[in-house]
């Protein structure tokens, strides 16, 4: 690669980077924070067999997951003004990624949470505690445990599912990549460096991971 | 003074019947064994007794108090489970709890007990089964012996009028079963109230003051505990503790 080259992929570097820092972080941490919330509730949903509400999550898993997530992004975006509702770019995204990633999550908690032992809960109801108290301190914490590794495969799989947001408008990295190719005209060297951007991402999060896995693996004994 | 008493219970599931009426009276101080063959009907017993089954029929005297138990409120259950114990034949510690926390768990969450008086009291329990170096071990770092007792001290720690066992050592190698009976036997001496559905002839015979034979979810034969081994009255009976010897000659 000739000298050019490199100038314009130093250049571009810190361009793309600060796009990652300023909207795909937050963009995937917002998002899985509201989907973590979306998952639990409807898992403890499922897990508790509430009816109706029970129908109602199943219809939610059935459409979000049977429905490609950038067709999701686009229906929200350029789809809902025409009923009336404007959102912003970055908003719209954070709501379309909350949701579906939740629909996935739902299933990982809720079989994580059936994992669990019955006995679990048993002995909790021999101590004397409630439903909500086993949950929360017994069933939930040890379901987590379980959780962990694919929840984390979700959590990388989101980061990289960012990149879908640049299609509506959304200045991501990609985005922005595409803009300065869009310039310098050289796709090749530019799609690589956005794609070794988010391998370290994806690759920082593979450490935290096998870190955070460390840390749980305390009870479990030393496997 | 009876602690326990339950009349006429019945549970079939799907559409096989497993208790078809058992009456029981437990006194202050009784330790009763209730033996039986596999399919007795002996543990879906102590789990209705205990509220993890719902029976299709029956009532619980507690403390003096009668309760229908097809429609027993969940605020009786819990203010009758605070007063007794449970031992599950897989121990059923909590997996993420310490050995201590898992004593301490239902004092603090369920009693709101002040965390270091629950731990004072924990410890103290922990200790009275022999586990006094194992406060902080996780249960997957314990013996199978050593999580029961842990199983125990937590029952113990509910200060219990009764403490429940089902089958308390069948899930235990044979060499870790002592280290438990023996806990056993030094409660059932302080005069701990202790109903244990066991497969342990030896513990019926020398702990336990009264036994139960139950059989196709019917209780065949009950009485004091030397008379029953001496001089069983039931044919069923007698042939159940033959075989029982015979296995335990081979």
């Amino acid at each position: 690669m000739d000298a050019r080259v490199w100038g314009i992929l130093l250049d571009s570097f810190w361009k793309i980077l600060i796009k990652g820092i300023q909207v795909t972080i937050p963009l995937t941490v917002l998002s899985f924070f509201f989907a973590m919330i979306i998952a639990l509730v409807t898992a403890m949903i499922q897990y508790a067999n509430v009816p109706i509400l029970k129908q109602i999550v199943r219809f939610y898993i059935w459409i979000i997951r049977g429905t490609p997530l950038l067709v999701q992004l686009l229906v929200v975006y350029f789809g809902l003004p025409n009923i009336g509702v404007r959102l912003e770019a970055f908003p719209a995204a954070v709501i379309v990624f909350s949701i579906n990633e939740g629909a996935y999550c739902s299933e990982t908690m809720r079989a994580a949470l059936e994992a669990v032992p019955v006995g679990q809960v048993e002995a909790g109801y021999c101590v004397g505690m409630n439903y909500l108290q086993i949950m929360w301190r017994i069933v939930i914490p040890q379901a987590l445990r379980t959780a962990f590794p694919p929840l984390s495969n979700s959590l990388i799989g989101m980061v990289k599912d960012t990149s879908l947001a640049s299609n509506i408008t959304v200045a991501e990295m990609l985005m922005q990549t595409q803009r300065i190719i869009a310039r310098v005209y050289e796709p090749m060297a530019l799609y690589l460096e956005v794609a070794l951007i988010y391998l370290v991402f994806s690759t920082i999060l593979t450490w935290l991971q096998r870190y955070g896995e460390k840390k749980l693996n305390a009870y479990e004994g030393s496997k | 003074m009876a602690v326990l008493s339950v009349n006429n219970i019945h549970k079939t599931f799907e559409d096989t019947p497993v208790l078809k009426g058992v009456d029981l009276e437990i006194n202050q101080g009784d330790v009763v064994a209730i033996l039986g063959p596999s399919g007795s009907g002996k543990t879906t017993l102590l789990r209705i007794i205990n509220f993890l089954e719902k029976a299709d029929q029956g009532e619980l005297t507690f403390d003096g108090t009668t309760y229908d138990l097809k429609t027993i409120s969940k605020k009786d259950i819990a203010r009758i489970r605070s007063k007794t114990g449970f031992v599950f034949q897989n121990f059923n510690l909590f997996k993420n709890k310490t050995a201590l926390e898992n004593v301490t768990e239902g004092l603090i969450v369920a009693r709101k007990m002040d965390k270091q008086e629950a731990e004072k009291i924990g410890k103290e329990m922990l200790d009275k089964v022999g586990m006094s170096d194992r406060y902080d071990y996780f249960p997957s770092k314990l013996s199978g012996g050593q999580q029961q007792r842990v199983a125990i001290a937590r029952a113990l720690a509910q200060s219990p009028e009764i403490i429940y066992f089902d089958e308390p050592t069948s899930a235990l190698d044979p060499e870790l079963i002592g280290e438990v009976l023996n806990v056993m036997r030094d409660l059932a001496k302080e005069g701990m109230t202790m109903l244990v559905v066991t497969h342990e002839i030896s513990f019926a015979h020398n702990v336990s003051n009264k036994v139960i034979f139950m059989e196709d979810g019917v209780i065949v034969e009950e009485g004091e505990s030397h008379e029953f081994f001496a001089n069983p009255k039931q044919d069923r009976t007698r042939e159940f503790l033959r075989l029982i010897e015979a296995r335990h000659d081979n």
